[in-house]
């Protein structure tokens, strides 16, 4: 009885002790929380007008509370989104090679803990005086802040940040000057990029005049405001000077560049703005597209031949390098068709979704085939970039396994289809991986096409394992190569869908971003990305239960004209395009 | 009237001219310049004298500056400032290094005529502004090495004036003379000589020379001096080699240039064979992370080898095909198993490659060896 009277005692006295403990802790972490708080509020310290701690903190615990909240309510949102799009939306999957299809993959896979976090930093906080302050409320201020070494300069671009008016950085400057007698360089420069900003053109030239006086020669960041703000104004000759002098010991940057040329369009001097853009290109630096804009825009009407022919091989120029044009650059360049007197143009945007005609004029899009010298520089190409990485076998395969699988290769027919083995093993989370893998043979098998199953031996080692009957009946179809496990695969697929020829095509979900990477040449990688996009068969990631195929593109996206017609693939405003993927609008253009 | 307008313009100057005087730091020039627009300005102030109250609340003049900054020009381009003329590339080169100073940007203090040439031998902007800034630190990691140095010398100096205040007749009574560096240094070649006979042997393997860039190539060498000397510091160290180690390559002229006189002396074995030469094939181990094979534990009689290749990108799988190209059995650190890995390349340095080995060598524990895996790669061991 004692005992158990001692016992309870001493539970109850545990427990007590646990209550106490518990007391003290939550009080801890209210502390905690309230030191946390205030030492988030101590980087912020530069903030004049804080509220008091006694507000903030349940405010904050507030907003955390809600920031659970809505996470969880959109992570099940996503949950009954993502169903439904299994059932309903396997028609609206966009092909993985066109825009906005990157997008769409990762808002699918992107997993609920990302959350991003709000980072304050010391310097954002600062709020730059609304008017025009004295020497000595500057000096109260700086004291205040505790930054004295480059206060003026985190103030200016706090100014420029805010957009506060003028008369305040001029009484800073004032200051300034009357402290030390001289400004520093850089505050000069982060001046006038204020002053650009507000567009005081008269306070501009009145500093850049200074800073012609003071300096002899500028560097790279003074010489682009400069260049900024002249190239807008009726002194645009001298930013051309600038551009000069620039060169001496640097290669403009195609801001620097834009900007001349633009200036030179808006004062009518086309000769001059030719010459800059040719020089541009002659240093391979690509134009922003604001570039070309300029020009579409200021030649409207024109029935300069020279001019008009210039502005056509800026199409191919964009033909040759892949790059398509925003929206407002299609709009100039299809109001500039428009308007040459003499030749009726017609344009009109439309999408090309498969198929290989134009809807609006029935004009077929060139085919996305590679011609057979094109073909053949690829094949070479991929040998030894990818194959043999330079000279360095080893690092994808062995000598040994080459030569074994170019054997193997030659000694069969062509094939119509190679499949990477793991690739589409893995590629249905869900479902037991080899039936997956058995099912796209088997469905390739019944359609009587030639088949080569790529893959690694650790793969062919449970797939016998798995159904042994089923795969040996399989094996007598179908070509199957293993190569070592510690060989990359990819490759392999490449070599023999190549050699294979023009028919043959290769599954894989892969986007063989890494293998492009390899081609030392751009032109290559243009090359080796069209051939993919032609032949690569993609299975469709949301039907687990039926084998879909992503549609093979049988037309190029790219600029494209016939003489009587110009087909311009453009980016659409709204959807975010990837640098592996291509618009998938157009604008088509049509002469009657 | 006239003593009024006097009064009014000592007022005005009182008011205004000691706050400047206060932090003004240029001297003569300015102060001319700065009273020049004051005059001006009491002088137009004058035709109003009776409107104005005797205390005016100040109004701010905003562009009162600029032409101070104009007058302060023209004086100063009076002056003659004609240089001789340099080679004009090169001083072109070196104003714009001098804007980008006033710019506020890290730009060295002091520039050499070689680091000059080699800035205008780079060809990107990018790679011309990463080697200034590179300079730039290192100037400031040099200088603040050195006035550490003068303290510790001042510091010294008075600890010897403390000495010798002291009684200096005052003989210690001890059973051993002063234990000196070089006696350490005696011990540590002893044990490497010892090692060099009997010890087991640990490979470098010095064949990616021409993989990597200068910088790769000097922190190679860098963290081969730091294993070296760590190897030599340990209580049963290994034998080193340094194989495929070619006479006139680049890595021996950066070991010439490191070591100095001491790389004739080093205790370690240099060869320009490869190592498949030197032992049996079936006793070697290649150390490359891109291994399949995970190390299970530390065998004494086979020879390890580490590819001495610092890889910050682009070389991916170069000593596993190294190992792959002469058939090698290879091997990586059981690092997923033994810790949390959170960050970073599982390729660690050749000094922690060095210092794990030889922990596992004296004690087999793995937990110890792990410890010289960087902390900021990994959240603690699994399990705990």
């Amino acid at each position: 009885m004692a005992f158990f009277l001692q016992a309870s005692y001493w539970g109850l006295q545990t427990f007590l002790g646990r209550r106490f403990l518990f007391q003290p802790a939550s009080t801890c972490q209210k502390s905690l929380v309230l030191m946390v708080d205030l030492l988030s509020r101590d980087r912020v310290k530069g903030l004049p007008f804080t509220t008091s701690s006694q507000s903030a903190l349940p405010q904050k615990l507030k907003g955390v509370h809600m920031l659970h909240k809505s996470r969880s309510r959109s992570r099940d949102g996503r949950k009954v989104k993502m169903q439904d799009s299994c059932r309903e939306e396997e028609k609206s999957l966009i092909h993985p090679f066109f825009a906005g299809a990157a997008k769409q993959r990762s808002e699918i896979q992107r997993t609920p803990t990302a959350i991003r976090l709000l980072r304050l930093s010391r310097r954002h906080d600062i709020q730059p005086p609304e008017k025009p302050l004295n020497a000595k409320e500057w000096q109260e201020l700086r004291t205040q802040l505790k930054l004295c070494t480059d206060f003026e300069i985190v103030m200016l671009r706090q100014m420029v940040k805010h957009k506060s008016s003028i008369d305040v950085a001029k009484s800073l400057m004032a200051d300034v000057v009357l402290r030390n007698g001289d400004v520093r360089y850089n505050l000069l420069i982060a001046y006038l990029t204020l002053c650009l900003q507000q567009g005081q053109t008269a306070e501009f030239f009145d500093i850049y005049d200074i800073i012609k006086l003071k300096f002899k020669t500028l560097e790279t960041g003074g010489y682009g405001v400069l260049i900024r703000g002249l190239s807008g104004t009726e002194r645009w000759r001298e930013a051309i000077l600038l551009l000069k002098e620039m060169k001496k010991f640097t290669v403009p940057s195609k801001g620097c560049y834009g900007h001349c040329i633009k200036a030179a369009l808006n004062n009518q001097d086309i000769q001059l703005a030719l010459e800059l853009y040719h020089e541009m290109l002659a240093k391979n630096i690509m134009p922003n597209l604001d570039v070309p804009q300029a020009f579409f825009d200021s030649s409207k009407g024109t029935q300069d031949d020279k001019l008009k022919k210039e502005l056509l091989s800026m199409l191919l120029c964009f033909r040759e390098n892949q790059v398509y044009p925003n929206e407002a650059l299609m709009q100039s360049i299809k109001q500039w068709f428009e308007s040459i007197p003499g030749e009726k143009w017609t344009g009109r945007l439309t999408s090309v979704e498969n198929g290989c005609a134009c809807p609006v004029c029935n004009q077929v899009l060139e085919t996305i085939e590679l011609n057979e010298k094109e073909y053949n520089i690829l094949k070479e190409k991929i040998m030894k970039d990818v194959m043999m990485q330079g000279s360095n076998t080893f690092r994808t395969t062995t000598p040994q396994e080459l030569k074994r699988f170019q054997d193997f290769v030659k000694s069969r027919l062509p094939y119509d289809i190679v499949i990477d083995g793991l690739n589409v093993a893995n590629s249905v989370k869900k479902l037991n991986k080899y039936k997956v893998l058995f099912d796209v043979i088997s469905y390739f098998a019944q359609q009587n096409l030639r088949l080569l199953v790529l893959s690694r031996k650790h793969l062919m080692k449970g797939f016998q394992t798995w159904n042994g009957n089923a795969v040996t009946a399989l094996q007598r179809k179908v070509d199957f190569f293993f190569t070592a496990n510690v060989s990359q695969d990819d490759p392999f697929l490449l070599y023999a869908t190549l050699h294979s020829g023009n028919h043959c095509k290769f599954v894989t979900r892969d986007l063989l971003r890494d293998h492009k990477a390899c081609f030392t040449e751009t032109s290559i990688r243009h090359l080796f990305f069209k051939w993919q996009r032609g032949h690569q068969l993609i299975l469709s990631p949301l039907v687990s239960h039926k084998i879909i195929f992503m549609p093979i593109l049988n037309f190029n996206t790219v600029v494209q004209t016939t003489g009587d017609t110009w087909h311009i693939p453009y980016d659409d405003q709204l959807v975010e395009r990837y640098s592996y993927e291509v618009p998938r609008k157009w604008l088509c253009l049509q002469r009657k | 009237m006239s003593i009024f307008n006097m009064l009014l313009r000592n007022v005005v100057k009182s008011s205004v001219f000691p706050f400047a005087m206060k932090e003004r730091r240029k001297n003569g020039l300015f102060l001319t310049c700065f009273y020049k627009p004051f005059l001006h300005r009491t002088l137009n102030l004058s035709p109003y004298l009776k409107d104005v109250e005797p205390n005016p609340p100040q109004k701010l003049d905003l562009d009162e500056w600029k032409n101070i900054m104009r007058a302060e020009q023209q004086k100063e381009i009076c002056e003659p400032t004609s240089k001789c003329e340099e080679d004009s590339a090169l001083t072109a080169m070196r104003e714009f290094v001098e804007m980008r100073r006033l710019a506020g940007k890290l730009i060295p203090k002091n520039i050499t005529e070689e680091e000059l040439k080699t800035l205008m031998e780079l060809t990107t902007k990018s790679s011309k502004l990463k080697y200034l800034k590179f300079l730039a630190i290192r100037e400031r990691k040099r200088n603040a090495r050195n006035t550490k140095k003068e303290e510790r010398r001042e510091q010294r100096k008075e600890l010897l004036g403390e000495v010798e205040n002291r009684d200096a007749d005052d003989l210690r009574n001890s059973f051993l003379v002063g234990f000196r560096a070089k006696s350490l240094d005696n011990l540590h070649n002893w044990r490497a000589a010892y090692a060099m006979i009997f010890g087991q042997p640990l490979v470098f393997d010095m064949v990616f020379e021409n993989c990597m860039s200068v910088i790769e190539l000097q922190n190679a060498v860098k963290q081969i001096m730091e294993s070296e000397g760590y190897n030599r510091k340990s209580v049963d160290p290994f034998h080193l080699h340094f194989c495929n180690l070619s006479v006139d390559g680049l890595y021996m002229k950066e070991f010439r240039r490191s070591y100095g006189k001491t790389w004739d002396n080093l205790l370690v074995t240099e060869t320009e064979h490869c190592y498949t030469k030197l032992f049996p094939r079936d006793r070697l181990i290649y150390l490359t992370p891109e291994s399949r094979n995970i190390m299970k534990t530390f065998e004494h009689n086979k020879v390890y080898i580490i590819g001495s290749l610092v890889d910050k990108g682009g070389q991916k799988g170069a000593s596993l095909a190294e190992a792959k190209r002469l058939n090698l059995a290879t091997a990586r650190l059981p690092l997923d198993l033994y810790l949390r890995w959170n960050i970073g390349g599982k390729n660690l340095t050749l000094d922690q490659m060095i210092r794990i080995l030889i922990t596992l060598k004296d004690t087999g524990d793995w937990k110890k060896a792990l410890q010289f895996v960087p902390r900021r790669k990994h959240g603690g061991f699994c399990g705990n």
